[in-house]
């Protein structure tokens, strides 16, 4: 665990603000992310988690904060940034009447890869994510799991150095979940910097390597495991996380 | 821009696209089958519905005494039912009985209009006279717009004495020229009292011993003259242009919402953001692929309706195939246009359901306004050249009616390129704003951009709209003030709709003026270059560029007469027509516009302004010298960064022009009259300004400033 802390930065989020018609979704949250990690970002619905990730892989400005990319700020050079990173998010859809190996192509293009590489990288991902039986229908005719594969896939071709998954297992059931989940293990494993949001605990336990707990647009707490349990004196994540929804509420009262 | 990327989304696009059958239905089949059922269903109702009407007896009120060998002629026809005295009010009935009632007789200066009575026509009151209101008259209407009665006819008491005695006697016909029996009655009455007329004339003529035809003295024989292609023309004229125009955009409508609406409702256009593209790389290629598709609807339905058109009318008159042709090649504009409006505002909409009632109320308009082109008396004129999706329907009815001119089919198809710009100018501008596409919302102002910068230029986006909309204002504007006379109206658009409006945005939101107007002095070698180029491009331009396209010698002299103002001081037509244009039409041009235009880069920003300058003429003859010099002129803006040197040219060039038509020196004779400049002095005219040429500073070209960010977030 160490010696990834101890790896170069990949993602590193300073001061992020994201204001909504004057509403603050997101207020002053700082993140980073190394090589070989998995960083979770846990929190409920409405935590700030989506507009977090989406400030985070470039798609929406933030009202302050930086974010870079391997020294690149995403704001500056935003392709070069871009190019790096693999999003992919849990309500994503795929063109309905393309076929997954159409679907990696077309975004194999516009990630600028040669056609040679692209080849050999889709053939390698049908392979590796067990897709052949399906990568020539139509997207439209798979079900939920498959294209969550194909999805995935299409996060992973152009080999970012960077993943940002918004709650990738949402809407699958658990043999479909696990097989996203040990798929992004895999990246780790590969020494790729993951940014990983969801709401199930026991996925954030499992997969984790440090967790950020977010509520009402600010990290409340962030750690190892073992860090946040022992920060609440809690015996799970769940109990660690309502300590702190608590532990605001009581602020704000008082 | 990468256009290796463009094309990618461009085909991917249109490859998902047509693999929808729908789209493929709407596509092709709809045409192939619209045509048609449209000209069958059309000729079979016109055509029963005049058999249905031929076969019925019309219904004619009569009110008062018919001498009995006219009534016999009027019954002889078998259509006409006359009913005596059928629905007239007792008051009416005794006092026409009693005489008390007289015909209203129209004056003698005011004849029938015999032209429209001859044509039947259902639309226009045949009459230009109408007849003061009357109790008779009242009834009259009354009883044929509770269709009692077809017509009513009213034989004026002393009828038969007058006929009796070889004298003239009235006879009115009430009659509703809007419905379609009214009018047969009338036809009919009109017929056999025509008829009946001409026997009793006969017969006077017999029983007087007159020669034969005494009485009638001119026979006037009228006859239609109309070729029978123009007729053709005037059925398809009038339905034809609103059902591609509104066929081509049913074709972009579906995409675009599709491709906007629709792919931020499957979550796909985050992912496409996620992407290292450009935004305008991702609206481009989405915005080709819309085109695309209304494009193959526009062929698929001029395809299917000249296939229609030479089925149903067969050798009545061909409709040449350059007239499909050129029909098509209107409808690129159009489509052009309205796929990028749809898409800018398919942006807006959170999915496809939301995204057809954001474009309905586009749509409708558009409806109106191409329906507007079946009215009859609405042509393409200066003042419908300019309106949109209008002025194309206008254009094609013209080309069906063979009655195109060329300055409204420059002028229409200049205006539509820039609605289309607009358009898409506004499309891009949509898809910067990013959050936008993931589903936010954006108020119109910051869309816009009509927030306060603080110093800076603007953009090129900016200027290019800004210009757009001075410019269409000035176009109406000028129209307006054409009753002022020349003078006045030329000086109040200069500095109304060119020097105002340019001086007025650049202060208004806030950019720095001495940048954005480069309001500054030249360098002395600046401005002697000016001077010299300023004295030689006329030569340039007459003496090359208008020997490729002459001017016609009527409009040459027309614009001479005008530009004398009657022998006013020279100095005064100098200002009028020399200084005002050099210093208004510059700032716009080369102020305001010039600006915006160099962040796409120098030579972008020469050719662009220097072809809007030369459009902006609105002239197929003045487009190429105009082009040039305004080429002339902005080049030297780049070069001196400042707009004066540019102003002193202009002048020069003009006032140059004004002078040789004031004096008229005598070698000038042939330039003057046949707008010729021989070769010795052209050449040497080209020589001075190549030394202009060398004369402007060669150091780079200005730097650009940024506008400052807006001050509202």
């Amino acid at each position: 665990m160490t010696d990834t802390l101890a790896a170069a930065p990949v993602l590193v989020a300073e001061g992020l603000v994201k204001h909504f018609e004057g509403v603050a979704a997101v207020n002053g949250l700082s993140l980073t992310v190394h090589a070989g990690e998995v960083l979770g970002l846990l929190g409920p619905n409405g935590a700030g988690k989506t507009t977090t990730l989406r400030m985070l892989a470039g798609i929406l400005p933030p009202t302050a904060g930086r974010v870079t990319l391997n020294g690149v700020d995403i704001r500056e050079r935003p392709l070069e940034a871009k190019a790096r990173i693999g999003f992919l998010s849990g309500d994503t859809q795929l063109y309905q009447r393309l076929t997954p190996r159409e679907v990696l192509a077309y975004f194999g293009r516009l990630y600028s890869m040669d056609e040679a590489r692209l080849a050999a990288r889709i053939e390698a991902l049908v392979h590796d994510l067990e897709m052949a039986s399906f990568a020539g229908r139509p997207c439209a005719t798979l079900s939920a799991g498959q294209k969550q594969r194909a999805n995935i896939a299409r996060a992973f071709l152009h080999e970012p150095d960077l993943l940002i998954l918004d709650e990738p297992t949402t809407a699958l059931d658990v043999l479909s979940g696990r097989f996203i989940v040990e798929a992004i293990r895999g990246r780790r494993a590969a020494g790729k910097a993951i940014l990983f949001s969801t709401h199930i605990m026991s996925e954030a336990e499992y997969l984790c390597d440090r967790i950020t707990l977010l509520h009402e647009g600010r990290a409340v707490d962030t750690g190892t495991l073992a860090e946040l349990l022992l920060h609440t004196g809690a015996a799970n994540l769940t109990d660690a996380f309502l300590h702190h929804v608590e532990k605001s509420r009581g602020e704000a009262a008082s | 821009m990468r256009l290796i990327i463009v094309w990618v989304i461009l085909r991917k696009e249109l490859t998902e696209t047509l693999r929808d059958r729908r789209t493929l239905m709407r596509l092709l089949l709809i045409p192939v089958l619209l045509y048609p059922l449209f000209a069958i269903a059309v000729s079979k109702l016109q055509s029963s519905d005049a058999e249905a009407r031929a076969d019925k007896a019309s219904h004619v009120a009569v009110w008062g005494e018919l001498p009995a060998a006219l009534k016999t002629k009027l019954e002889a026809s078998g259509k006409l039912q006359l009913l005596p005295w059928e629905g007239a009010p007792a008051s009416v009935k005794s006092a026409v009985e009693a005489g008390s009632i007289t015909p209203a007789v129209p004056p003698p200066e005011v004849p029938l209009d015999e032209k429209t009575l001859e044509k039947g026509s259902k639309t226009k009151i045949a009459l230009d006279w109408t007849e003061p209101e009357n109790p008779v008259l009242d009834a009259a209407r009354a009883l044929i717009e509770k269709r009692a009665v077809d017509a009513v006819l009213v034989p004026w008491p002393g009828l038969v004495a007058s006929l009796d005695r070889g004298a003239e006697g009235p006879i009115s016909i009430y009659f509703d020229s809007v419905r379609a029996d009214s009018s047969l009655a009338r036809e009919r009455l009109g017929d056999s009292l025509d008829r009946a007329r001409k026997d009793l004339l006969l017969e006077r003529e017999t029983t007087r011993g007159l020669p034969r035809g005494f009485t009638r003295a001119v026979s006037i024989l009228p006859r239609n003259v109309a070729p029978p292609s123009r007729r053709i023309g005037q059925i398809l004229g009038s339905m034809m242009p609103m059902m591609l125009i509104m066929m081509s955009l049913l074709g972009g409508f579906l995409p675009a919402v599709d491709l906007t609406a629709g792919e931020k409702e499957r979550g796909t256009m985050q992912t496409l953001l996620c992407a290292p593209l450009r935004p305008i790389e991702i609206i481009t290629g989405k915005f080709l692929a819309v085109f695309a598709i209304s494009l193959l609807t526009a062929l698929a339905n001029v395809v299917s309706m000249s296939f229609t058109l030479g089925r149903i009318l067969p050798g009545e008159g061909p409709v040449s195939p350059s007239i499909y042709v050129l029909t098509f090649a209107l409808l690129i504009p159009v489509s052009f246009l309205f796929s990028a409006l749809f898409l800018a505002l398919a942006v807006f909409a959170r999915d496809f359901k939301d995204g057809q009632n954001v474009l309905m109320p586009v749509y409708l308009p558009i409806t109106l306004l191409t329906g507007l082109t079946a009215l009859p008396g609405i042509e393409l004129d200066a003042w419908t050249a300019f309106a949109p999706i209008l002025n194309i329907a206008l254009l094609i009815k013209a080309l069906f009616l063979g009655e195109a001119r060329a300055d409204l089919v420059l002028l229409a198809l200049g205006s539509s390129a820039l609605y289309a710009a607009l358009a898409l100018l506004l499309a891009a501008r949509v898809f910067e704003r990013e959050h936008v596409l993931l589903g936010g919302k954006d108020t119109i102002k910051a869309l816009f951009g009509l927030s306060r910068r603080s110093g800076g230029e603007p953009s090129a986006a900016f200027s290019i709209t800004a210009f757009g909309t001075v410019f269409v204002l000035f176009f109406y504007g000028s129209l307006l003030l054409e009753r002022f006379g020349p003078v006045t109206s030329l000086l109040l658009t200069q500095y109304g709709f060119f020097l105002a409006p340019a001086a007025g945005i650049v202060v208004l939101f806030g950019f720095s003026s001495r940048e954005t107007l480069a309001l500054r002095l030249p360098s002395p070698r600046g401005a002697l270059a000016a001077i010299v180029l300023g004295l030689s491009a006329w030569a340039v331009a007459i003496g090359l560029l208008l020997r490729l396209v002459p001017v016609p010698e009527s409009i040459a002299r027309g614009l001479g007469d005008l530009l004398l103002l009657g022998g006013k001081p020279f100095i005064l037509v100098f200002l009028v027509f020399a200084v005002t244009p050099a210093i208004c039409e510059e700032l716009l041009f080369r102020g305001l516009l010039f600006s915006g235009l160099r962040k796409l880069g120098p030579a972008a920003a020469v050719v662009i302004s220097a072809l809007l300058f030369g459009l902006a003429h609105a002239s197929v003859y003045r487009l190429l010298p105009t082009a040039f010099l305004g080429g002339v002129i902005g080049l030297t803006r780049l070069r001196t960064r400042s707009i004066l040197p540019g102003m002193i040219i202009h002048a020069l060039n003009n006032g140059l022009a004004l002078a040789l038509l004031y004096y008229s020196p005598p070698w000038a004779g042939d330039l003057l009259a046949r707008g010729t400049l021989p070769w010795g002095l052209t050449l040497g005219g080209c020589a001075v300004f190549a030394v202009g040429l060398a004369l402007l500073p060669r150091k780079q070209a200005e730097a650009i400033t940024p506008a400052g960010r807006a001050t509202a977030p």
